[in-house]
């Protein structure tokens, strides 16, 4: 491969265009700003920047779909700079949901940063920092830029959680989540030390061909019907990151029954390192997503942070973890299944019961949702550990309502607005404070209401189909016992959610707190959310068959850029 | 003498300094055997033909990670509490831990690696690897042509966590409260004169 102009600016990268346009409009936003602001006091922007962040987001998603390979990533994969990124539909899938709801926070936030003293133009840059670091997790091929990924959106986070720099709850909340990430970023280090140390390669389509090497590594696909095979001289391109031959080598080392030395003669044991490295990694992953029993961080971040930090760390940073798992377990190490989905399904269960029985006896609003969340994660987890297909597809099925709902909630939480004179002390919504709110915003009351039947399961809300498909992969592999605990236990997790409800309507006081009304802007989006609430469970089909279109697209075996016809259109 | 001289006495002299770093009374001293250890990692890699890592050794270990512990240290009140006097109760269960944990991780990491019988006799001179001499690239080189062609992607999203985490440091550090913070005033500075140093000498 030559090192010249054309190999470093090529088209290779329309697959990162959204990374692209959102690190040129980083740039371009810190720029302008600080030059409108370096000279004047006290020139609030946050709004104005928060909406247009929303924009940028929009025409994020817009690039997305207009992508000439959104369509075809169904069928066919594409590498890109030197098999590091990869664009599929699982990338494409969940790089846009990603834009989609960081733009539909962006809107949400805006005018709350002002009442909750957020006013400097950093945070939205830090947040939009965040999106490029999950947008990049989520096409990543690379342990080491998958790395990177979580670096530079984990950094962002501990400087989101701790911005309130007056409020000691918000200081304290940073230092945790920087010193637990710190711990899981080295996690994730050690264990990609371990794979690389024993199977020479840090790219994921190599592990999938470690265990399933075939001829056909060799031959080139079709890639337009009619043509036939390509001419030889694209072997020297970098279809694969080691060669046939290396691999099976690699294969005997990894599966290393007996090893003769020929100059002393004695043999190497099996040492599962290649499994043991998956195992932290996969350690590290759940200490991101907050299951338990690595879920602890969570509570008290998600209670010291500002609540529009909170709303970003518990609804959008999920999503690219998720996307990590399935390319790490269901594509990359799939041939060891039997030994990760020992962990997903015992970390799922463990996690759900954590969730529901913890959330029993909270009354403060953050902190119960925190909980919650821990036991979303947990049946995504046992979703993902149970079967390939269908456990890909209601994961990602579940994810996608699991941020709808959840963004219903937090803005909720976070539209209401006391109408209080000095606050001068910490204050956090408990569960009283939304006694009589059926009196005073009939409309909102029963948005949450609607919500919390969503996110207990009850039909003929859209959460009632995502349980039910999540209980289904493990139905068809019989896993009967996590299941029957699983809906034990999601029994128990609906009391805190329909007391929730009974605190709104049912509450026999007479006095209650008197908040602002909301505006119509939110208004607008929080309805259409709601009534995606209630229309997916009517016809969920587009959401299911997406889904089902990328988990068995999963497998589809790759092509490289530098092997498409368009790259011999340039001096190469 | 064996090329594996040099490495021996090293290795050992990391592990004394990496020792003295916990069994240190005041903490500065600790700080002294760490930027030792740091020193002696950073030979060793000279040792192993990785030029370019060992000077980045020391220039970033020795130069802005010890420095910044040192900051802390001067900032931090510490009394150097005497525990030598509790080291004799708990000598048997660490001599129990140290065979019970160090046992397997010694004889894995033995297993997995062995010497060269031919470089390890005596009759043997130097080792010598002819193709290096004829067709060699540095250290430096090699970062270069790979870190700037295949991970191209990776290098800039490093640079773009530098630029991130520069913001939300000066973000969180700048405070615009006069009061809490300390100045300098240059212009009394400037206008210092001898007679500030000097007391007025009466020979009398």
């Amino acid at each position: 491969m030559t090192n010249n102009l054309y190999n470093v600016v090529s088209l290779q990268s329309f697959t990162v265009f959204p990374e692209y346009f959102i690190t040129l409009s980083i740039i371009y936003i810190l720029i302008v700003i600080t030059l409108i602001t370096y000279n004047s006091n006290g020139l609030m922007l946050q709004k104005a920047v928060s909406e247009c962040m929303s924009l940028i987001l929009f025409m994020t998603c817009y690039l997305i779909l207009n992508d000439d390979f959104t369509s075809a990533s169904y069928f066919v994969d594409i590498l890109s700079f030197s098999n590091a990124v990869i664009y599929d539909s699982l990338a494409s899938f969940t790089r846009f949901w990603l834009c989609f709801f960081s733009g539909v926070y962006f809107l949400f936030v805006a005018d709350s940063l002002k009442e909750q003293k957020l006013t400097s133009f950093e945070y939205l840059i830090i947040i939009l920092f965040a999106v490029l670091g999950l947008l990049i997790m989520c096409s990543s091929n690379d342990l080491l830029l998958t790395y990177l990924a979580i670096e530079l959106s984990s950094l962002a986070f501990y400087v989101l959680a701790s911005f309130k720099k007056t409020s000691s709850y918000s200081v304290e909340s940073g230092i945790k989540y920087f010193i637990t990430g710190a711990v899981s970023s080295a996690f994730f280090l050690l264990g990609s030390s371990f794979i690389y140390g024993f199977t020479g390669s840090i790219n994921f389509f190599d592990f999938y061909r470690m265990y399933n090497a075939s001829i056909y590594d060799y031959i080139m696909v079709q890639w337009f019907p009619g043509i036939g095979y390509l001419p030889g001289f694209f072997f020297e391109s970098w279809l694969f990151s080691f060669s046939f031959r290396s691999s099976y080598a690699r294969l005997l080392e990894v599966y290393d029954l007996t090893f003769d030395d020929l100059l002393s003669g004695y043999t190497i044991e099996y040492f599962n390192f290649v499994e043991i490295g998956l195992t932290l990694i996969l350690f590290s992953l759940f200490i991101k997503l907050a299951a338990a029993p690595f879920h602890l961080w969570s509570l008290d971040v998600y209670e010291g942070s500002p609540t529009s930090s909170t709303i970003f760390f518990a609804v959008i940073t999920k999503l690219s973890i998720l996307v990590v798992l399935i390319r790490l377990c269901h594509m990359a190490f799939f041939e060891i299944k039997e030994w990760w989905d020992f962990y997903f399904l015992s970390i799922g269960v463990f996690s759900i019961f954590v969730g529901s029985f913890g959330g029993l006896k909270q009354r403060k609003l953050k902190t119960l949702l925190a909980y919650s969340s821990t036991s979303h994660m947990g049946y995504i987890l046992i979703a993902m550990g149970s079967d390939t297909f269908t456990g890909v597809q209601m994961a990602l099925v579940y994810m996608i309502i699991y941020m709808i709902s959840s963004l219903c909630v937090w803005s909720i939480l976070l539209f209401l607005r006391l109408k209080r004179k000095n606050i001068t002390t910490k204050y956090n919504k408990e569960l009283g404070d939304l006694a009589l709110l059926r009196k005073s915003n009939i409309s909102l009351s029963l948005a949450l209401s609607l919500t919390m039947f969503s996110i207990a399961g009850i039909p003929p809300l859209v959460g009632f189909l995502a349980k039910l498909g999540v209980f289904l992969p493990l139905i068809i592999n019989s896993y009967y016992l996590p299941a029957l605990a699983s809906i034990v236990f999601s029994v128990v997790s609906t009391f805190y959610y329909i007391r929730l409800i009974k605190v709104l309507y049912f509450e026999n006081i007479l006095v209650g707190k008197l908040y602002y009304p909301i505006n119509s802007e939110k208004t607008i989006i929080l309805s259409i959310l709601i009534f995606a609430l209630i229309f997916l469970f009517c016809n969920p089909t587009l959401l299911y068959l997406a889904c089902y279109k990328i988990s068995l697209a999963l497998f589809v075996d790759p092509v490289t850029y530098s092997s498409l016809p368009i790259n011999y259109l340039f001096n190469k | 003498m064996n090329s594996n001289t040099l490495f021996i006495i090293f290795s050992s002299l990391l592990v004394l300094c990496a020792l003295m770093v916990i069994v240190s009374k005041h903490p500065v001293f600790s700080l002294l055997f760490l930027v030792g250890c740091f020193i002696f990692s950073s030979f060793l890699l000279f040792l192993l033909e990785c030029e370019f890592l060992a000077l980045l050794f020391i220039v970033i270990y020795v130069g802005a990670i010890a420095v910044l512990f040192l900051f802390a240290i001067m900032m931090l009140d510490t009394k150097s509490i005497n525990l030598s006097k509790n080291v004799l109760k708990y000598i048997p269960a660490g001599f129990i831990f140290f065979i019970f944990f160090l046992t397997p991780v010694l004889t894995l990491v033995s297993d997995h690696f062995n010497t060269n019988f031919l470089a390890n006799s005596f009759y043997f001179n130097k080792y010598q690897n002819w193709y290096d001499m004829v067709d060699s690239v540095s250290d430096v080189e090699v970062y270069g042509h790979v870190l700037y062609s295949y991970f191209v992607l990776h290098f800039l999203i490093a640079g773009f966590t530098l630029l991130l985490v520069l913001i939300g440091v000066v973000y969180l550090t700048n405070n615009f409260n006069k009061s809490q913070i300390l100045e300098q005033s240059i212009s009394k500075q400037l206008s210092r004169n001898s007679s500030f140093f000097f007391e007025k000498f009466d020979d009398k």
